[in-house]
């Protein structure tokens, strides 16, 4: 039996899903985190390294890698690539100077050859502050369409603050894993 | 193993089998010699080149091996004018930088030896350490051996190819595109200003709305009073924030000679040079490529603060403002950016009350 088989008997046994949640400081990766899991998000500092979760999601068990964005540390989002299942890529919509820093990563990691089989989750979080750009116009400032069309992906517009959007997210991701992985069940 | 015959139970083995146990017994123990001597190799090769019993020894070493190789490379690029001046003189300098090639190589094997009880932050700095070293090495080479054949083999394709997709990336995104984006978006702010006073008052209904921006400001003042969401602070020179809560986070980048005085959840500081921070802040602000900032307790008053404070859960003092976390000094000891400012050179409470908006003068 090979190493791969194995991996995923372990891994449907378990109904296992590995997220990476990554994008550009002060996006909101921690607090979305957070929240989904129904945490306090009142004090929440800028991430030093990185905060793994697991989260009972439905059916599945998400192990949630969220890691931080600072620009001293994003030399080391590398790490964290090995068996992704899902990728979250989040953005401060309100954050329209650095917009063009962010499509530079984004478009960075998407090279990365062992993300290529992850699913892509984009939030474009911080629609409740005023003056955010919508999902879609995030979406065209990215370049999404130009993205590998291999790539199972989605943008959907999210408050870490309310809580809005996040489960869409979430729900369209995890589906969409599990079709992939689980799917002779 | 799937080994036909008698399945192990059986009490009395045939002699086929007996054969094949004592095979088996046989090949485990052969084994077992062989890796007995490669670790009794691998020990007299680690005996052999020196080892380290503690994290500072090693450090030392190392810096000290880095001093060497680097006063080499300044040596022969010290001879540099003569080359360049005489081609003939090249050659002499070859077998130098073919020497310094190999003592980096040897300090990358030393780092690799010991990396196993390093901590990983200094395993890290050292490995960078090692390849600015390359880098230097690599541009010495380039200036130093100019009648050396171009080798496209090793890194230069690959730079290029580099290079060639980021172009083709940044061709994708159509230029109308992005200035539809400035004509769409001019969020609210003071930006493009020199030598004025800014004041921005947030009415009730919009506090908890909007986020703020304050840009390329020079000898400014800027007060901003009420609640808001959001702050970005970017290219401040010789200017003085006084802002009241913010509910969100506030992001700074590139200050210099500036006084903030700001309360938030969460503050991020990149490359400010030389400015002072008053702070209330939820949680712990950090700094990154800062040098000569300073940290104090948050001290202003207006009409109302204490109440916006208190609704924006920034009413308790958390001392927050002191735990700064500086991304460019991942160690235990104090970074040399930042420090607090000594008490007897704080500001006093800076009271704002009377400024209003008509004290506007953009």
């Amino acid at each position: 039996m090979g190493l791969l088989s194995i991996i995923r008997k372990i891994k449907r046994k378990e109904k296992e899903m590995r997220i990476l949640m990554v994008g550009l400081d002060n996006s909101g990766k921690t607090t979305i985190v957070l929240k989904i899991n129904g945490e306090d998000t009142s004090v929440i500092s800028p991430t030093l390294g990185f905060n793994i979760k697991t989260i009972k999601y439905q059916k599945y068990s998400l192990n949630v890698w969220d890691v931080g964005g600072q620009k001293t540390i994003r030399s080391y989002w590398r790490n964290y690539f090995e068996q992704t299942d899902g990728l979250v890529w989040v953005v401060d919509s309100s954050d329209v100077r650095r917009l063009d820093d962010c499509r530079a990563e984004l478009h960075n990691l998407l090279k990365e050859e062992r993300l290529s089989g992850a699913s892509l989750l984009i939030f474009a979080n911080k629609q409740d502050i005023q003056g955010a750009l919508k999902p879609a116009e995030i979406a065209k400032v990215l370049n999404l369409d130009a993205m590998d069309k291999t790539r199972h992906w989605k943008i959907v517009g999210c408050s870490a603050y309310t809580g809005e959007g996040l489960l869409e997210g979430f729900d369209w991701l995890v589906q969409d894993i599990a079709s992939r992985i689980y799917l002779l069940e | 193993m799937a080994e036909e015959g008698p399945p192990p139970s059986t009490q009395t083995l045939d002699p086929i089998a007996q054969r094949k146990h004592a095979a088996m017994l046989e090949r485990i123990s052969n084994h077992h010699q062989s890796r007995l001597h490669a670790s009794a190799a691998r020990r007299s090769a680690s005996a052999a080149s020196p080892s380290f019993d503690s994290v500072a020894a090693f450090l030392d070493r190392f810096s000290e091996l880095r001093r060497s190789i680097e006063s080499d490379l300044a040596r022969c690029r010290g001879a540099a004018p003569a080359a360049a001046a005489d081609i003939c003189s090249a050659p002499a300098i070859k077998p130098e930088l073919e020497k310094v090639s190999a003592s980096i190589s040897d300090l990358e094997r030393l780092l690799a030896e010991n990396s196993y009880f390093l901590p990983s932050y200094e395993v890290r700095s050292s490995l960078k350490a090692i390849s600015d070293l390359k880098e230097a090495l690599e541009v010495a080479n380039s200036e130093l051996l100019p009648r050396k054949k171009f080798s496209f083999r090793n890194k230069a394709p690959k730079k290029e190819s580099a290079t060639l997709v980021k172009e083709i990336d940044e061709r994708k995104v159509p230029d109308e595109e992005k200035s539809n984006l400035a004509v769409v978006r001019d969020t609210p702010g003071f930006r493009n200003e020199k030598g004025a006073v800014l004041v921005k008052k947030f009415r009730a209904s919009e506090e908890d709305e909007g986020d703020f921006t304050l840009a390329n400001l020079e000898s400014c003042k800027v007060y901003l009073k009420g609640r808001f969401r959001a702050l970005f602070v970017h290219r401040l020179k010789d200017c003085n924030v006084f802002a009241g809560p913010v509910l969100g986070s506030i992001l700074i980048e590139e200050a210099s000679n500036c006084v903030f005085m700001l309360a938030s959840h969460q503050i991020r500081i990149h490359q400010a040079t030389v400015a002072d921070f008053y702070l209330r802040v939820r949680s712990r602000p950090i700094i990154e490529d800062c040098s000569g900032v300073r940290f104090a307790p948050y001290r202003l008053f207006y009409e109302g603060i204490d109440e916006e404070l208190r609704v924006s859960g920034l009413g308790v003092e958390t001392e927050n403002w002191a735990n700064v976390d500086d991304f460019k000094w991942l160690r235990a000891v104090q970074s040399p950016n930042w420090c607090l400012i000594p008490e007897d050179e704080r500001l006093g409470s800076v009271n704002i009350s009377e400024v209003t908006e008509q004290d506007n003068d953009n």
